[in-house]
């Protein structure tokens, strides 16, 4: 605990501006989960009359509490953000620590592919995705968690594999070759410990933008399906109220961004803090 | 000479900082790097400055070119350069001297040339921007001129080269060459040797002592190395953490150092002729955290009293240009030495032989594919036909310059590089080529110990856990009783329990590289493969390293492979060496047949430009001739060799000469030649050792 | 001669990953259930129908017959018919694509100054207060994701002060001229947003060779802060910059999917979401190679003006 405030004291301002935005999201977000003035289905004022004390944000065409819909909106945007980044990173490092310890003809193959992947622009890979998985899963949550996941996988190996090439090299690791360690076991102890910095930024660079995906999706119609409050799509869904209530526009689309500002000054601080100072782990 | 001395009797001298303090803005607080320092540099005069890593050597070159990082603050104090104060001067006229008429020439010349520009361009840049040419052909000749000057070959053709494709060597004389171009009135030099060969150090030395006796300008040679001051300084002042402790002509300073710390530091060096100092050598280690308030050198001084850790302490005459900073400098008494020879242990020779290697040809995997499909040719071997032995418990060096292939050697041991022909057999059987395909408990018999202490241990696991993990690979004991085996080994490499708790952040060089020892000591090795140990060390802590070491020699069982560009450390260390040139076996045998004549040429070369060797030549070569290149069968020396007899040695593989001593050199001199040749250049220069002995000068 | 070979071997990856890229693609669109018959001829057409558009599609040859018709095809410029209207892609894909390269062009023209202008900057007056006003702006911009900030700008210059359309329509007779007045908005989103990224890139790169040792010869040399900045810092940064500008691209493809949908405008990034929303099998398969094509061929540009700019490289 001391630690803890220790670091907060020494910490950057951006990262403590960050801080301080993603604990407001949160709460906001558990918030919603557990409680919204109205149901975000429910169609309980006049269509488009407006801001008021009763309707924050207005209410929608679909007669639907803005306000409501927003808050309730933020725990889906987050779990869906975190869950297919966190996917992504896994899968992502795991293929690149392994990769970029062995080298070889394994290690150019896995490359390739990820070369490939990398090469078709992450927004077009993620609507091919979702298209592809269309008819089966159209505006299933799961499928966007894939998604991202997919979109998100090659890119962190190739980060990933960068790293393990440099510690690779490094000699304790040729030590651990030298006393014939397995791959599993020298990725394990010797490899991922030291990239768990790049990685760790890579997850939160990755988890800031994955907000932005899942709206840039969303927006296009490839979202989560339709009663969903989720960001991007209700940007999407009341493009066309820009000239007579842009509030119900302006209510997600700060949301989001301010999530993202949060995300992206607290990564931007976690970068300066693992680059000053390690952290310790045992074992 | 003789102007240089007219200008210093009278008036200020060039350089005189006064009470000069720097500190450095870290984390929200001043961290002081240089605390009350006053020095003076008179025109012509060669001043050293001595130090270890961290002491503020070079923040104190750079603030003589007025010069000074962003987050660096000025405490207080002056910089008087022909009078003006360097450190109040208008950013425009520090501009217009630096380079002008204060030259810098800097510690790395690959990373301090531009990449992208032709040295050619760089130089002319120099002389452009102070004036002194307008370019074309006058430009051009005065370039070629510089070249010339600085020895380096064929100026006109090496203008037009970029940085990455001249030798290291060359890329030091082109920065020396730049430090030159305006003419200057004083050169700051900082380690401008380190990270160059032993025989390319001692050219450039020469060339600065050349360049000194011509232009007659002042130097300030900022380094770690003492040894290289012997040779060129007029006077030397020591550094310790930011704090000067004792400043002094040279000769007077190695005579009798009066400060602890430039005892400790002389005491520590290690001697070409195998002597050593028989106490005060440096103990422990600078602790950055434990500076007390009065004399930073007081944790570590076995002549501390109770005012020391509180009174501050500052240079004061005690001499006739000798000052000292320690209340305590009358009672340090006089290094005295051990003669070398006696003073080594004989070891029973041992007759069983734990590892042979022989016809060893080693290449490394260049283009792959690329080669197998004849696209691009093979690499050429970095280790042609190496064969030699070492017995059980025996020390057996490996020397050699970077690039002998010395290194590459103990990786194919280690079993990380498959040789490309040849044999090794370890207890009398063949061992296995790659390291996947030796047993567990053959691997454990063969440990390796890495130059770089900073890269050697994990620096996510603890001392503990990196000590604990070969426990658990090659005798599958548990966590708990590992631990004592862990804090056993520790006690082995003489640090405290408690350190496995620790981790490598906390630790010093010297600490780590002790771990480093430790690790591979856990695994009971009946073979240690040390590659450069102690390079990467500070003098001191590579003076308590290498005692580490002697002890295991004397009273352990394990045998050594020691890998060292050190030839001083190596005359102490080993029983036998092996001389290794470009991948070529020169000369092996006994420590004392090795160091004696007849040498061969290379090892003499070797011999002739350690500082402070007897045998140091005084001629200046010009840097790497136009040199041909010798086939591979031929001797690798050919072309570099002063000695070399004719046209065989290009092309005709060097026949094995054997002496009554043991000792095998090859070489297409006959060994009644190479001993005179060795009996000439000790007689050449006996009276100058004879002196330096008495001069304690290393 | 090296060079050579090293620009050669790079070309030879370069069309490999494209390769890679086309199979992706089409197992992609193998995997989505139902074929393109069913999908175009709806759900009660009966068996004979559906057999004769196969027959006619080649649906009924095995996938790997497909494939390789399918990049023989691509080889020599024929990318196939649209499934729903029966036109050829190219037909199609050709005034999409010169819209978006109009609009894109306009971008970049934006952008090189966008960036250039803040980054140095930012790189000499570091640690400064304009240095650390500059990175919390774009850090901010950086944050917003762009169908916001396209909104934001239409709200901004096309509701309450209408300068520019709303709706982007483009057809055959609309004049050059009235097709930049329509790709402003979209231009000025997208080079703002590359531009926000690569500011932040070149800001550390820059900083990062300010700090170089061969910086601090040319100072110690007795240059001026201009010649070091000018001589010895930039040229040395544009390896780096090269590369963001390469990244930049990549997100200016699948950046133009988003502005044009957001000023729906009639060019390619819209052509892409059509595709997949229709499932478009041909359409898809083109559109994907094409915007692969374009990342991977800036990408290998950017390698070899690499290549030729290092003269480490260069010679020997």
């Amino acid at each position: 605990m001391e630690r803890a405030a220790a670091y907060w004291r020494q910490a950057p301002g951006a990262f403590r501006i960050g801080a301080v935005i993603l604990a407001i999201h949160l709460t906001l977000a558990l918030l919603g989960w557990i409680w919204t003035p109205y149901d975000y289905t429910a169609r309980v004022g006049i269509p488009l009359s407006g801001m008021s004390w009763e309707h924050l944000f207005g209410v929608d065409q679909n007669a639907r509490d803005i306000f409501s819909r927003v808050l309730y909106g933020g725990h889906i945007v987050i779990l869906l953000a975190v869950s297919g980044t966190l996917l992504g990173v896994l899968v992502g490092a795991t293929l690149g620590l392994t990769s970029g310890y062995l080298g070889g003809w394994l290690d150019e193959v896995v490359m390739r592919l990820f070369d490939a992947f990398n090469s078709i622009p992450f927004l077009v890979l993620g609507l091919l995705a979702s298209a592809v998985a269309g008819p089966v899963a159209s505006g299933n949550p799961l499928l966007l968690v894939g998604v991202v996941a997919l979109v998100y996988a090659p890119r962190v190996g190739r980060i990933a594999r960068s790293a393990a090439q440099n510690i690779a090299t490094q000699d304790y690791v040729l030590i651990a070759r030298l006393r014939r360690e397995g791959v599993g076991s020298v990725v394990r102890r010797e490899i991922l410990p030291n990239c768990s910095g790049p990685l760790l930024v890579e997850f939160a660079l990755r988890a800031g933008y994955a907000p932005v995906l899942i709206g840039s999706l969303g927006f296009l119609g490839f979202g989560v399906r339709a009663p969903l409050p989720e960001w991007g799509r209700m940007i999407a869904e009341n493009r066309n109220l820009i000239f007579t209530t842009p509030e119900a526009l302006l209510a997600p689309g700060i949301a989001l961004a301010t999530l993202v500002v949060g995300l992206n000054l607290f990564t931007d601080g976690v970068a300066r803090l693992i680059g000053r100072s390690s952290v310790h782990e045992n074992g | 000479m003789a102007q240089s001395e007219a200008l210093s009797s009278g008036g200020e001298p060039l350089v005189a900082i006064r009470d000069l303090g720097l500190a450095y803005h870290q984390n929200q607080q001043l961290n002081d790097v240089l605390h009350h320092v006053s020095m003076d540099i008179k025109a012509g005069e060669i001043v050293g400055l001595v130090g270890e890593s961290g002491c503020g050597k070079s923040s104190l070159s750079l603030l003589l070119l007025g010069f000074r990082h962003p987050a660096a603050r000025i405490r207080s104090g002056e910089i008087r350069f022909k009078g003006q104060d360097l450190l109040t001067l208008p950013n425009r006229e520090i501009t217009r001297l630096r380079g002008n008429k204060i030259g810098f020439v800097p510690q790395n010349p690959t990373t301090a040339l531009n990449p992208g520009m032709r040295v050619g361009a760089q130089i002319a840049e120099a002389l452009t921007v102070h004036g002194k040419a307008r370019g074309g052909e006058a430009l051009r000749r005065r370039i070629v001129e510089l070249f010339e000057n600085v020895g380096l070959p064929e100026p006109r053709t090496l203008l037009r080269r970029y940085p990455h494709e001249l030798s290291g060597g060359q890329q030091q004389r082109v920065t020396i060459a730049m430090a030159l171009a305006c003419g200057p009135d004083l050169l700051v030099l900082d380690e401008p040797t380190t990270g160059l060969d032993v025989t390319t150090q001692e050219q450039i030395i020469l060339l600065l002592k050349s360049l000194r006796a011509q232009y007659g300008m002042a130097m300030l040679y900022v380094t770690h190395d003492l040894g290289v001051l012997a040779e060129i300084a007029d006077r030397i002042s020591v550094m310790y953490a930011g704090h000067l402790v004792e400043a002094a002509p040279t000769e007077a300073l190695f005579a009798y150092p009066r400060h602890p710390y430039t005892r400790g530091l002389i005491g520590s060096i290690p001697r070409i002729d195998g002597s050593r100092a028989r106490e005060g050598r440096l103990t422990g280690y600078l602790d950055r955290r434990e500076i007390p308030p009065g004399c930073p050198f007081q944790p570590r001084c076995p002549l501390a009293d109770e005012h020391c850790p509180v009174e501050s302490q500052y240079l004061s005459g005690i001499a006739e240009n000798h000052a000292v900073a320690c209340r305590n400098w009358q009672e340090v008494t006089p290094l005295s030495f051990d003669d070398g020879e006696l003073s080594r242990p004989e070891r029973a020779a041992a007759s069983e032989s734990l590892l042979e290697v022989s016809n060893l040809t080693l290449r490394y995997d260049g283009g792959g594919l690329m080669v197998r499909l004849g696209l691009a040719a093979e690499l050429p071997a970095v280790v042609r036909e190496a064969s030699f032995e070492i017995d059980a418990a025996e020390v057996v060096a490996l020397v050699g310059e970077s690039g002998s292939g010395k290194s590459t050697i103990a990786r194919a041991i280690s079993g990380l590089l498959e040789p490309a022909e040849g044999e090794i057999r370890f207890h009398g059987a063949p061992l296995q080529k790659k390291i996947d395909d030796r047993p567990k408990q053959l691997v454990s018999k063969i440990q390796f110990i890495f130059q770089n202490p900073d890269a050697s241990l994990n620096p996510r696991q603890s001392v503990g856990r990196s000590l604990a993990r070969p426990i658990e690979v090659f005798f599958g004991r548990g966590r708990s009783e590992a631990g004592e085996l862990v804090a056993k080994a520790l006690e082995e490499v003489m640090l405290s329990s408690d350190y496995a708790r620790r981790y490598p952040d906390q630790l010093s060089g010297g600490e780590r590289q002790r771990i480093a020892i430790a690790r591979a000591l856990v695994a009971e090795p009946d073979l240690l493969l040390c590659d450069e140990v102690l390079s990467a060390l500070d003098v001191s802590v590579q003076a308590n390293v290498l005692d580490l070491l002697e002890r295991l020699r004397s009273e352990t069982s394990v045998a050594m492979l020691f890998i060292s560009h050190d030839l001083a450390v190596v005359r102490r260390l080993a029983d036998r060496v092996c001389v290794l040139y470009h991948g070529q076996m020169m000369e092996q045998g006994r420590v004392a047949a090795v160091f004696a004549p007849p040498y061969h040429p290379y090892t003499l070369t070797l011999l002739m430009s350690v500082p402070g060797s007897p045998l140091r030549k005084t001629t200046i070569e010009p840097a790497a001739r136009e040199e041909r290149k010798p086939e591979p069968q031929g001797c690798a020396f050919a072309g570099r060799c002063p000695w070399q007899p004719d046209e065989r040695c290009y092309d005709q593989p060097p026949p094995l000469h054997r002496t009554e001593g043991g000792l095998a050199i090859r070489c297409h001199l006959p060994l009644d030649d190479l001993m005179r040749i060795g009996l000439e250049a000790e007689e050449n220069a006996p009276s100058a050792a004879q002196e330096r002995k008495a001069g304690n000068l290393p | 001669m090296q060079i050579f070979l090293l620009c050669l071997k790079r070309t030879g990856t370069a069309f490999l990953t494209l390769l890679l890229v086309s199979l992706i693609v089409f197992a992609a669109i193998e995997v989505i259930p139902g074929d393109a018959a069913t999908r175009i001829a709806g759900r009660d057409a009966t068996a004979e129908t559906l057999e004769v558009m196969r027959e006619r599609m080649n649906l009924n040859q095995p996938p790997v017959e497909r494939y390789l018709g399918w990049l023989g095809g691509v080889l020599v410029g024929d990318f196939g018919n649209v499934l729903t209207s029966g036109r050829s892609v190219v037909e199609i894909l050709a005034p999409r694509v010169k819209n978006t390269l109009i609009m894109s062009g306009m971008a970049f023209a934006l952008y090189f100054p966008l960036v250039l202008i803040p980054a140095i900057y930012q790189a000499v007056r570091r640690d400064r207060a304009g240095d650390h006003a500059l990175s919390s702006l774009t850090l901010v911009l950086l944050s917003i994701p762009d169908f916001v900030l396209a909104t934001f700008l239409l709200l901004l210059f096309a509701v309450a002060i209408p300068l520019f359309p709303a709706m982007s329509t483009i057809d055959a007779r609309t004049s050059f001229v009235e097709i930049l007045h329509v790709s402003v908005l979209p231009a000025v989103t997208l080079a703002i947003v590359m531009a926000v990224y690569a500011v932040r890139m070149l800001r550390d790169g820059l900083i990062e060779v300010l700090e170089a040792d061969f910086v601090r010869m040319a100072r110690l040399k007795g240059l001026g802060e201009r010649r070091v900045l000018l001589r010895h810092a930039l040229p040395n940064a544009v390896i780096p910059t090269l590369n963001v500008t390469a990244l930049n691209l990549a997100y200016l493809i699948g950046g133009v999917v988003i502005v044009e949908r957001v000023y729906s405008f009639p060019g390619f990034g819209s052509l892409i979401v059509d595709s997949l929303k229709l499932l478009d099998a041909p359409l898809i398969q083109s559109t994907v190679l094409l915007a692969a094509a374009v990342y991977i061929g800036a990408n290998l540009l950017v390698d070899i003006a690499a290549i030729l700019l290092n003269p480490r490289l260069r010679k020997t």
